[in-house]
């Protein structure tokens, strides 16, 4: 898709029993954070998972390009996920499509 | 300490509409700054009102003539001007915002209104008969002291 990002996100948790990790509690984590900084005009764009790994608690997050600063602000400062002291790693950013065992990947933005 | 510093404000006067003119509106200027925070927390969360907090202030709060002066900087204009609209209750009272000037200093607001007062007491002096009442009416629309 033109003119979005794909960021490489890994939540980490204190504590991995307790919590129901799907996609759809994910994306609405990410976007209440993102609401409640940036409010009801500021925070509100169109993120879509396209890659999701509840094992590895992984996921690959697709953002609009004009978005993708304000989304890792979001995502960098949640600190809860379903009540549980979290906080979400962005292992990558790139222009192009990212995917788990993408190590050798030239596009990959450094970070 | 900072107080040589200048730092590019700006004031905002604005008119409260009430929905049904008759309604007082028991409002001081506290429970305006309170409301108009809670606004732009609302439209743009706690970054938009991190920016605007600093340097906000109602500055001139008048329940009468319904006539409001709201301080920020420079930087945090866009957010309050751009949220007033947005605005349909005011304290408990359902009521809407009416921007009537946006002016870099607060003489400049100041002039303006007393404009905006006269030509508002140049259309509703005709119709008042009695000089009593007219010089009533101008005590109350013309009043305008900024004690604070």
């Amino acid at each position: 898709m033109k003119d979005s990002q794909y960021l490489d996100v890994k939540l980490k948790l204190r504590d991995t029993e307790s919590i129901v990790l799907t996609p759809g509690y994910l994306i609405g984590c990410i976007l209440n954070s993102l609401e409640s900084l940036f409010g009801e005009i500021g925070g509100k764009t169109s993120l879509d998972i396209v890659k999701f790994s509840a094992a590895e608690r992984r996921l690959i997050l697709r953002v609009p390009q004009e978005f993708v600063e304000r989304a890792r602000i979001a995502v960098t400062l949640i600190g809860h996920y379903q009540e549980v002291p979290c906080h979400f790693q962005v292992l990558n950013a790139s222009k192009n499509q990212l995917d788990f065992d993408s190590k050798n990947d030239e596009n990959v933005v450094k970070l | 300490m900072f107080g040589n510093i200048s730092e590019g404000r700006r004031y905002i006067a604005v008119q409260i509409v009430p929905y049904t003119p008759t309604q007082t509106l028991r409002l001081n200027d506290h429970s305006l700054a309170k409301c108009l925070l809670q606004n732009v927390e609302k439209y743009y969360g706690v970054y938009g009102l991190g920016i605007i907090e600093h340097g906000f202030r109602v500055k001139y709060c008048n329940e009468r003539t319904k006539i409001a002066i709201i301080r920020c900087l420079h930087r945090g204009q866009r957010f309050v001007s751009s949220m007033l609209p947005l605005i349909t209750l005011i304290g408990d009272v359902r009521a809407k915002f009416r921007t009537l000037y946006i002016g870099a200093t607060i003489i400049q607001c100041n002039k303006f209104i007393i404009k905006h007062q006269k030509q508002f007491l140049d259309r509703v002096m005709g119709q008042v008969e009695s000089a009593k009442e007219r010089q009533d009416l101008f005590k109350r629309v013309m009043e305008l002291d900024m004690d604070r």
